[in-house]
């Protein structure tokens, strides 16, 4: 059973206008353990940060800062080399992740290969029946010759699913992994992953801006507000009971049919300005100054957009 | 809600099996034309010319005692001012041409390919340093470098290797600009990073992830370099500078200026080689373009497309449709907009029936939602409203009725072409699905809002224009003095307020809205739709708002139409829809939305075995 730590972790991006290049801190000192059989969502909108976070987790971006590491059954630092076979990641888009050259039966049989799990044809054949199987891809053997365009886009994230469990993965990063499907087959996926988690005993990272699956799907939610952790704690203390203004900010503007008759017309708020700077933590019930990050700039404490001033 | 499974299998989905199409490597083959069998033709057929003739015919270089006699039956072709067969030399000179042509393309792709793609996916320092050096390759002009690389290699030793060598040099970089360019924005799909993410080795990404799908792109350029070698070769033997003692097309015609063959007008001679060169450069551009079109499908040119073009609106048919009106409606509604039993079909190979015997009304300053999954025919339905459907969708039968405020009904699926302009966007105005993306880059905001007024209102003057300009985007909250912005200095929920404000220039009375919160986030859509509800209630407009968002519908509309596979399967008042939903599929769809604060509902986490298997929905 391997469980992830992330500590301090960092990301600058350097942006080139012109001739002139500045930093751009993605994710400032972010912290978080995930642990086999359990869920940590990371909430927050585009350009949190969240996505990096998972590139990181991937090895598909180099940290700036801090450090990524992953712990074996046995107790031991997961080497580089073997990194892979414990971290895998479903991708976003379903139609973007599957090559549209090899078949499907290509994409879960390379991870196999890659990491050993299988012997020779026959076994590898097996094998990826089996993990079809296991993500409701049935018969297994009128999918594998299939092609991704021949799939729809619920089918092709269960592949996505299988391609990630292939090499016996203990960590699985989901990267808004039904963001792009039709809203009747969300929950469909994401119940798939519940099993597979069960069956495993996996750590999954939940990426999303969904906080109404966040608050279902997972354990414990991180809120992310440009780069920076401002709330966590178990999944309903964070939804149920918010304490920093941008997580309530956040809770306040998701569509919510219970409450149905509020009133549009209300404001979105901004964020408090005593609140830029520090983050709660409902374990302890604490309020936590930023201790290495920086504070959020003042001019991006009104994250709905639009000229207030003039209205 | 719990005695429907929200996630079994619907019926549709269970009985439409994914159309088998083509992929893997027959997806790599051009689709049959005319022009792909013309172009075959050409080439197979000098091709074989090329690969038999020499075998079946003299030696060229056999001289006679009659020379520059025309075509008889001892000499097909003639023969030239020495007395040598010009058919022989045909023979010989196209295989030689062909082998060149040949081996420069297989070189010359093979360069490309290599500072193209492994310059592409490496990135950094090698990739500026191959980049430079194609660049630097694509900027010396090409024939003078070819004459003075052949210049200097003294001509008993210009043998056809210095030849095809030079050729393939100087002609490979723009092709490895193109790869470059593909690459690159291959290099960044998922796909690739899945299999990084995979543990695959990056030369095994290059061959077995990346390039397979640059094929069509390589044999394309491949094609290419073919043509130019074979040009670029007659044009250098042409100046004296090719291959030495070899028989190509361009010595052939060399020899003919040389022996004053257009002078004599020994047309026998110089002709056939020329029109040999001609044809096949001809014959493999055709079979180009067969390849461009799998790159770029947009160029195929769809003859059922442009036969639905003349086909139009039937007219007839429309007038048998018979209307129902399921809505229950109260008799003090004012209505603007009535829809009656309207269809829509795509007139595609198997027509599709997306939009059928659709009925809904709206009422002044109402919102209308329209719920639907993608595929449903919920933004066909909007473009059919508004005539802005295109062929193959056809409009087969039912009405559109706008019921103006203060004037006749307009029958908008009669209106004359004028008519419909100066309706659209004055009575009716829209916003597109990603609107916020389709603001031009270059222009600023003020000149793109300023040119609706100059098309519909064209007698206001200038100072007028701009105050009502600046009045539209106070209504939506952005600050007036925005308006000589440039659309990249707003953020995406500006941009969607400038859109908004865009189609609110003309004080329409309905306003459809496709999706146009979709890509924005939560705080910023909660931040547009309050202004919406705001001038809705401020100006009395209608809206039909769509999207696939039915919690967000149950919090805005009025009434909501929830579509599924072109039929609105329920039409009610949202509070109606929430509560005491009727169709199995409004229950599955709201189900679809765990609630944020209230319980589980069909979300499974923990415990459970055998039943959570169906909540699982593998069918789709």
């Amino acid at each position: 059973m391997t469980t992830l730590e992330v500590r301090d972790l960092v990301k600058d991006f350097r942006i080139r206008a012109g001739l002139r290049s500045s930093r751009l801190r993605a994710v400032d000192h972010v912290s978080f353990t995930l642990h086999p059989g359990r869920t940590v969502a990371l909430v927050g909108e585009s350009g949190s940060g969240k996505s990096t976070i998972a590139r990181m987790i991937s090895r598909l971006e180099r940290p700036t800062g801090g450090e990524i590491v992953a712990t074996g059954p046995d107790g031991r630092r997961v080497g580089d080399r073997a990194y892979r076979d414990h971290v895998q990641m479903v991708f976003q888009d379903p139609f973007a992740s599957l090559n549209p050259f090899h078949s499907i039966e290509h994409h879960i049989a390379r991870p196999l290969q890659l990491h050993h799990k299988s012997k020779g044809r026959v076994d590898t054949r097996r094998q990826v029946e089996e993990l079809l199987e296991r993500v409701n891809l049935t018969p297994p053997e009128d999918f594998a010759p299939r092609r991704p365009h021949e799939l729809s886009g619920g089918q092709r994230q269960r592949v996505a699913i299988a391609r990630a469990l292939a090499p016996g993965a203990q960590v699985v990063i989901a990267d808004e992994p039904v963001s792009m499907l039709d809203v009747s087959i969300r929950l469909g996926v994401l119940n798939l992953l519940a099993r597979l988690q069960r069956e495993d005993d996996l750590a999954v990272l939940y990426i999303t801006h969904d906080l109404a699956t966040a608050r279902h799907f997972s354990d414990d939610i991180l809120v992310l507000y440009r780069g920076r952790v401002v709330e966590r704690g178990p999944a309903d203390e964070v939804i149920l009971n918010p304490q920093h203004s941008y997580t309530r900010l956040l809770a306040s503007a998701a569509p919510n049919p219970e409450k149905r008759g509020r009133s549009l017309a209300e404001l979105p708020g901004a964020i408090d300005e005593q609140d830029l700077a520090r983050s709660y933590d409902h374990t302890t019930g604490s309020w936590v100054s930023f201790e290495n990050a920086r504070p959020i700039a003042v001019a991006a404490a009104n994250p709905a957009g639009g000229d207030r001033t003039q209205v | 809600m719990t005695q429907t499974s929200p996630l079994a299998e619907t019926p549709d989905a269970a009985t439409a099996k994914p159309v088998r199409r083509r992929g893997g490597f027959r997806a790599m083959l051009p689709t049959w034309s005319a022009r792909l069998g013309v172009g075959l033709l050409l080439v197979i057929g000098i091709a074989l010319f090329g690969v038999l003739g020499p075998m079946l015919v003299g030696d060229p270089d056999a001289i006679s005692s009659i020379g520059m006699t025309e075509p008889s039956g001892d000499y097909l072709l003639g023969t030239t001012q020495t007395g040598q067969d010009v058919l022989a030399q045909l023979a010989h000179s196209t295989r030689g041409s062909l082998q060149i042509g040949l081996l420069v393309g297989v070189l010359a792709t093979v360069l490309s390919a290599f500072f193209g793609i492994i310059g592409a996916y490496t990135g950094g320092f090698l990739d500026e340093a191959f980049s430079l050096f194609s660049n630097v390759m694509l900027v010396i002009p090409g024939l003078p470098l070819v004459i003075v690389i052949a210049g200097f290699v003294p001509a008993e030793d210009r043998g056809l290797s210095t030849i095809i060598l030079v050729l393939a040099i100087t002609g490979w970089a723009a092709s490895a600009r193109v790869l470059h360019a593909q690459t690159l924005s291959l290099r960044n799909r998922d796909y690739v990073a899945a299999a990084r993410v995979a543990g695959e080795k990056r030369w095994r990404i290059v061959t077995v992830e990346i390039l397979p799908n640059l094929l069509p792109l390589l044999a394309s350029q491949f094609v290419f370099a073919i043509i130019a070698a074979i040009i670029s070769e007659a044009s250098l033997s042409f100046l004296g500078l090719g291959a030495n003692g070899q028989h190509t097309l361009g010595t052939m015609l060399y020899y003919a200026q040389n022996g004053w063959a257009l002078q004599l007008e020994a047309w026998w001679w110089f002709v056939p080689p020329g029109l040999l060169i001609a044809l096949f450069g001809c014959g493999l551009s055709l079979i180009n373009f067969s390849i461009d079109e799998i790159i770029n499908p947009k160029l195929r040119v769809d003859a059922r497309t442009a036969k639905a073009k003349a086909g139009g609106v039937a007219k007839e048919a429309r007038a048998a449709a018979t209307a129902v009106s399921p809505a229950p409606d109260q008799p003090d509604r004012e209505l603007v907009l009535t829809v009656e039993g309207l269809n829509v079909v795509y007139q595609t190979e198997k027509p599709v029936h997306a939009v059928k015997d659709v009925s809904i009304t709206l009422a002044r300053g109402e919102i209308l939602g329209l719920a639907g999954e993608s595929g449903c025919g919920k933004t066909t339905l909007a473009y059919a409203i508004n005539r802005l459907h295109r062929p193959p969708a056809e409009v087969s039968s039912g009405t559109v009725t706008f019921h103006d405020r203060g004037g006749p009904d307009i029958d908008l699926l009669n209106l004359g072409d004028e008519e419909l302009r100066a309706f659209r966007w004055s009575k009716l105005s829209m916003v597109f699905q990603g609107a916020m993306n389709s603001l031009n880059p270059v222009i600023s905001i003020h000149e793109q809002l300023d040119d609706v007024l100059t098309t519909h209102k064209p007698d206001m003057g200038k100072a007028e224009r701009r105050a009502r300009c600046a009045e539209v985007l106070r209504l939506v909250g952005v600050d007036p003095r925005r308006l000589d912005s440039f659309p990249h200095e707003l953020s995406g929920g500006m941009r969607q307020r400038v859109m908004i404000a865009m189609a609110m220039l003309l004080d329409p009375q309905v306003m459809i809205m496709d999706e146009p919160t979709t890509a924005l986030d939560v705080v910023v859509q909660r931040g547009i739709l309050r202004e919406i509800i705001r001038l809705r209630d401020e100006l009395g407009f209608a809206v039909v708002f769509i999207t696939h968002d039915l919690p967000l519908l149950l919090e805005l509309s009025d009434r909501i139409a929830v579509m599924k596979a072109g039929e609105i399967v329920e039409y009610a008042p949202s509070g109606q829809i929430y509560e005491r939903p009727s169709h199995p599929y409004t229950r599955q769809l709201l189900a679809s939305f765990p609630s944020l604060t209230g319980e589980r509902g069909a979300f499974v986490r923990a415990g459970g075995t055998a039943a959570n298997d169906v909540n699982e929905g593998a069918a789709r």
